[in-house]
């Protein structure tokens, strides 16, 4: 008699892709996955507003959470066990320097180096920058309105960064990806286009405007929002803020199990760090890949299926006709 | 095993045959995709250029699994002297053309594993899966430049096998 189904071992897989998501910090709203209806997503097309970031490696889950008995009876025997704390670490290293992934793996704000103003003077997270320019009506996620002579100052391959201006608000700055908390006003009107995660890659330029290489991760630009170059990134070790965001960590099994860690909230821990891996394992001192580390605390959320606080689900679908 | 090496060997001529279509070989009076198993075929005086062959090395099998798991070695041989006419001074890049086409035929590095004994071949319940290639250095005699590439092909035993 033939069987129509097998017993799967241990899954197998070679690598882990990273998913993010941006928490709306301001109301404390993270990104839930859903894996009865999501699970099966492509892995190259995640559902929105999952942002893929490539294959990672290294990657460690690390339980923190410390339970305590509850003792009774002389000589004391446990009675029953309680969770005292709740804790959770991520670790692991990205594979590509993006915007993204640099801001990840820094503990604190990730700014865009503003093209800078002509003979302006010199600052570490990038000079005052040359003037930010408005965007016409019309635009949206991949393709941005300039006025034609505006247009004109960029080339494909130019890197942009857009939001609106700073007007002295408090609190976090940049939507709908808060890239800053500020606890006092301050007087760049770039503030925010140098946090923001509105950055993109030109990919043409027409007489009408920009198109870009790969959506704005804020979607369409808001009404008054302005335009500038992107020379680079810049992070710092200290400061105040910490980088929180969704994740989700997919491993995908050789017989198509997938097996799925979502961290609703996931805050930086760490300050910037590489690990340099070299090329040539026999050559220690030549090429090295310098790998983005990443190192994240995860935090609590209320599970509202029963009250319950809790840091991570891992969920596991098997593959088709395996025994469960 | 038998099983999991034919699927692999259809998974990689399917896509070859999609990666570059112009890539054929005349064999036993048909024209087929260019890759072909030694072992099911007549042996050769010299290993035909141009064409992928496939050669089963090693075979491991892990019993202590809920499934038994098999790995066996693929070595896959390729060899080019480039086009006539070129006067063979585009060996390199025809070479170069194979490393292309070999690892676009590896990826995605799964294929589901099918009964090719049965008419029309049975879809079985596991897949097979492999590793990255292990590409050599490539070997030059004369105007002849090959390579050989080493595959670690996985699969699960099922019932029958």
């Amino acid at each position: 008699m033939t069987t129509n189904w097998f017993s799967a071992p241990a899954p197998v897989a070679r690598r882990v892709r990273g998913y993010f998501a941006p928490v709306n910090r301001a109301a404390q709203t993270p990104v839930l996955f859903d894996p009865a209806e999501q699970g099966k997503f492509s892995l190259d097309a995640p559902p929105a507003p999952w942002i893929s970031l490539g294959w990672i490696q290294g990657f460690t889950r690390k339980p923190g959470s410390k339970t305590s008995p509850v003792l009774s009876g002389i000589p004391a025997g446990t009675l029953q066990q309680v969770r005292e704390t709740l804790e959770a670490q991520v670790s692991f290293e990205f594979l590509s320097w993006t915007k993204l992934t640099m801001a990840l793996a820094t503990g604190s704000q990730h700014m865009n180096l503003l093209a800078p103003a002509i003979g302006s003077s010199a600052a570490a997270n990038g000079a005052q920058a040359s003037a930010a320019i408005a965007l016409q009506s019309g635009s949206s996620a991949s393709s941005i309105q300039l006025a034609s002579a505006d247009a004109a100052r960029f080339t494909p391959g130019s890197i942009i960064a857009l939001d609106a201006d700073y007007t002295g608000q408090t609190g976090f700055v940049g939507a709908p990806i808060a890239g800053a908390y500020l606890r006092q006003p301050l007087t760049d009107v770039d503030y925010i286009r140098r946090v923001t995660f509105n950055v993109a890659l030109v990919s043409q330029v027409n007489s009408t405007g920009l198109m870009l290489a790969e959506p704005l991760l804020g979607g369409a630009p808001l009404p008054g929002a302005k335009l500038q170059a992107v020379t680079g990134f810049v992070d710092r070790e200290g400061g105040s803020f910490y980088q929180e965001w969704s994740a989700l960590f997919v491993m995908q099994g050789s017989q198509g199990e997938r097996i799925c860690c979502h961290y609703p909230r996931l805050q930086t821990m760490t300050g910037a760090e590489e690990a340099a891996i070299p090329l040539d394992s026999k050559n220690q001192g030549g090429q090295a890949r310098m790998l983005l580390k990443g190192r994240f605390l995860a935090l609590p959320v209320t599970d509202p299926l029963d009250g319950e606080r809790v840091l991570c689900y891992r969920s596991f679908l098997p593959a088709t006709k395996a025994l469960i | 095993m038998q099983n999991a090496k034919d699927s692999f060997y259809m998974a990689l001529r399917t896509r070859l045959a999609t990666i570059n279509p112009e890539r054929t070989v005349l064999l036993r009076g048909a024209v087929r995709p260019g890759i072909l198993v030694e072992e099911a075929e007549a042996p050769f005086s010299q290993l035909p250029s141009d064409v992928f062959i496939l050669r089963w090395l090693g075979l491991g099998i892990e019993t202590d699994l809920g499934s038994t798991m098999a790995a066996a070695e693929c070595e896959i041989l390729y060899q080019t002297c480039g086009t006539q006419s070129f006067g063979g001074l585009d060996r390199g890049r025809a070479m170069n053309e194979m490393d292309e086409e070999l690892v676009a035929m590896l990826s995605p590095c799964f294929t589901p594993k099918l009964n090719y004994t049965a008419t029309p071949p049975a879809t079985m319940l596991t897949q097979v899966f492999w590793d990255e290639p292990g590409l050599g250095p490539i070997s030059v005699q004369r105007d002849r430049l090959s390579r050989s590439a080493k595959v670690m092909v996985y699969s699960y035993q099922e019932q029958g096998e």
